[in-house]
């Protein structure tokens, strides 16, 4: 194993000064040589053309959210499955045994959330 | 081991009850399925042994600190009356995360994997954020729910770092195999920085989740934004698992390196001790002084851990159902009395509420003055064992002086325990009487009979071990 000496890792704080460098320049490049106007509306902190209406304490629909929650568990599942299935005949009937536990935990799940209407989207 | 299965499968059962048409099925039979699980845990009673390929151990210790949980579990079950008044409410869920979260606590207390020891407090935490914000129509639950989600996250992720570098010291997760290699890095003087700050990481995380100072910043916040009856859970079942969980590591892994250790967690045990009391005087919310309260009782329990004197174990089962028991009681009348009056459509959970209660209803004074006199460590109630023999323990490592500060901090603690009791006698009452049902009362009473029957008999819990 080659051993390592600090002034071997050089080239990392040669890029990272060099990192640093660029942006404060841009920085103050883009503030100095860039026009400055001001108004009302320009300093206005959301100046997007449409003026700013009530908070931000709107309800927001989570459907998709939850699609998204669901499709990452069965991505994790199958994620699971590809170490079993590539060990599948040493692992034997109790590995099978085993991932139908798994298979079947993860369904009673499914099944209560498909009860609980997560997929039932035009419900009012 | 039994218990986690039982709870795992009872968690899904109270899932699927939820979908019946009747929501009053649902308390007795989670109080059924904590009763059973209880039962399952004394099963293995005198027949310790290693479970899961080494995962989990189970002797009478951890037999009897997940005991301490299930029972206060079932304690503070008893006392939600199912969630039937509040039509928000989602009963079916709030059991099912309860019966999981103590899924967690057990695994904390019988972890011999550093593995389970990460599992046991990801599934306890995750299931206190959600009960902490449950309260969804309430904008300082949600302000709490993500505050102990946030500060909890990066806890759980120092935790785990801790237990990264625990690895690359000991090449091993499991706890026994971490000792040997530690006696070994003893006694051949040849030390490894890698056990040192996975040592440390791993105390942060942990000391975190029982808030201990100066790790405490959210316990005042969250334990009072909170719905009351999950606050509960989390003063009780959180701290006698995490305190499990801390003292089973290093008495454990790590008594050979006490020398390295002690220091830090004594000066650990002192923040917790001066802050939370001198701050606990000036609060006028019940619900923070107990909050403020729980984080000084950290810090008392903390003394068994420097102390870890063979009998620290026996302190810290009976410490726990002490102050389980009295912060329990605490909480049942505070549920009780601050429900009468409201303040911006909240319950009042200030002292002032408790104002003139011997009048309103003498039998919740009295609940309360027993709870606060054993919080505060008066003789005859259960906590002032609990004080005595984690003092002891201190006394055994011959930190005088860390006694001298918890004894001073004790006198402090007996001022605050006594302004809601004194509201409660001497104060003139505006409300009406309260009224409460028989099973409420049968529960408090039963919390408040252990509390005096631990006064006067401590020995029958020390006798078990």
């Amino acid at each position: 194993m080659k051993e390592y000496l600090p002034s071997d890792f050089l080239p990392i704080l040669v890029q990272l000064i060099a990192a640093i460098g660029f942006i404060v320049f841009t920085m103050i490049v883009t503030h100095s040589i860039g026009p400055k106007r001001h108004s009302a509306k320009k300093d206005d902190p959301f100046e997007c053309g449409i003026e700013a209406q009530g908070d931000a304490r709107t309800p927001i629909s989570i459907k998709y959210f939850l699609i998204a929650i669901l499709f990452v568990l069965f991505d994790v599942e199958i994620i699971f499955m590809y170490p079993w299935a590539v060990n599948f005949m040493k692992l034997g009937w109790f590995g099978f045994v085993e991932m139908i536990l798994f298979v079947a935990l993860l369904m009673a799940g499914f099944y209560y959330i498909i009860k609980k209407g997560v997929l039932t989207w035009d419900k009012e | 081991m039994y218990p986690i299965l039982v709870l795992s499968i009872t968690g899904i059962i109270t899932l699927f009850l939820g979908f019946l048409k009747s929501k009053k099925v649902l308390l007795p039979a989670t109080l059924f399925f904590v009763t059973l699980a209880f039962f399952a845990n004394l099963y293995d009673w005198n027949k310790p042994g290693l479970y899961f390929n080494n995962m989990l151990q189970v002797n009478n210790f951890t037999i009897l600190l997940s005991a301490v949980i299930l029972l206060s579990a079932f304690l503070i079950i008893a006392l939600t009356k199912g969630f039937i008044d509040d039509e928000h409410a989602q009963p079916a869920e709030y059991f099912a995360i309860l019966q999981f979260s103590l899924v967690g606590a057990i695994m904390m207390t019988g972890f011999q994997n550093l593995i389970m020891l990460f599992i046991g407090v990801e599934i306890l935490s995750v299931s206190m954020y959600v009960l902490t914000g449950s309260d969804k129509r309430n904008l300082r639950g949600n302000e709490a729910a993500l505050k102990y989600f946030l500060m909890g996250s990066f806890a759980t992720g120092i935790m785990l770092f801790g237990i990264a570098m625990l690895y690359g010291a000991n090449y091993s997760f499991n706890i026994d195999a971490a000792r040997t290699v530690v006696t070994q890095m003893v006694s051949t003087q040849h030390s490894s920085v890698y056990l040192y700050v996975g040592v440390t990481f791993l105390l942060i995380g942990l000391l975190f989740k029982v808030s201990a100072a100066p790790f405490h910043f959210w316990t005042p916040d969250v334990y009072e934004g909170a719905p009351t009856i999950f606050t509960t859970f989390m003063s009780t079942i959180v701290k006698t698992a995490g305190f499990a969980a801390i003292y089973r590591i290093l008495e454990v892994s790590f008594s050979p390196i006490y020398s390295f250790w002690w220091v830090m967690v004594i000066i650990m045990t002192v923040l917790s001790l001066i802050i939370s009391n001198v701050t606990a005087v000036s609060q006028g919310s019940f619900k923070r002084m107990l909050a403020f309260s729980s984080v000084s009782h950290a810090g008392y329990m903390l003394m068994a851990v420097v102390g870890l004197s063979n009998k620290s174990d026996d302190s810290i089962v009976f410490y726990s159902l002490a102050y389980s028991l009295a912060t329990i009681s605490a909480f049942g009348v505070l549920m009780a009395v601050s429900k009468e009056k409201l303040v911006d459509g909240r319950p009042d959970e200030s002292i002032a509420v408790l104002n003139g209660l011997s009048k309103r209803n003498p039998f919740l004074a009295f609940i309360l003055a027993i709870s606060m006199l054993s919080l505060a460590g008066i003789p005859l109630t259960a906590g002032f064992w609990g004080k005595f023999y984690v003092f002891s323990d201190a006394a055994f490592r011959g930190h005088i002086w860390l006694l001298v500060v918890a004894i001073l901090m004790s006198a402090v603690g007996i001022y605050y325990y006594f302004k809601p009791i004194i509201a409660a006698y001497m104060r003139e009452s505006e409300g009406e009487a309260i009224s409460l049902t028989p099973f409420y009362k049968i529960i408090l009473g039963i919390t408040t009979f252990g509390s005096i029957l631990l006064g006067l008999f401590p020995d029958l819990l020390r006798s078990l071990m």
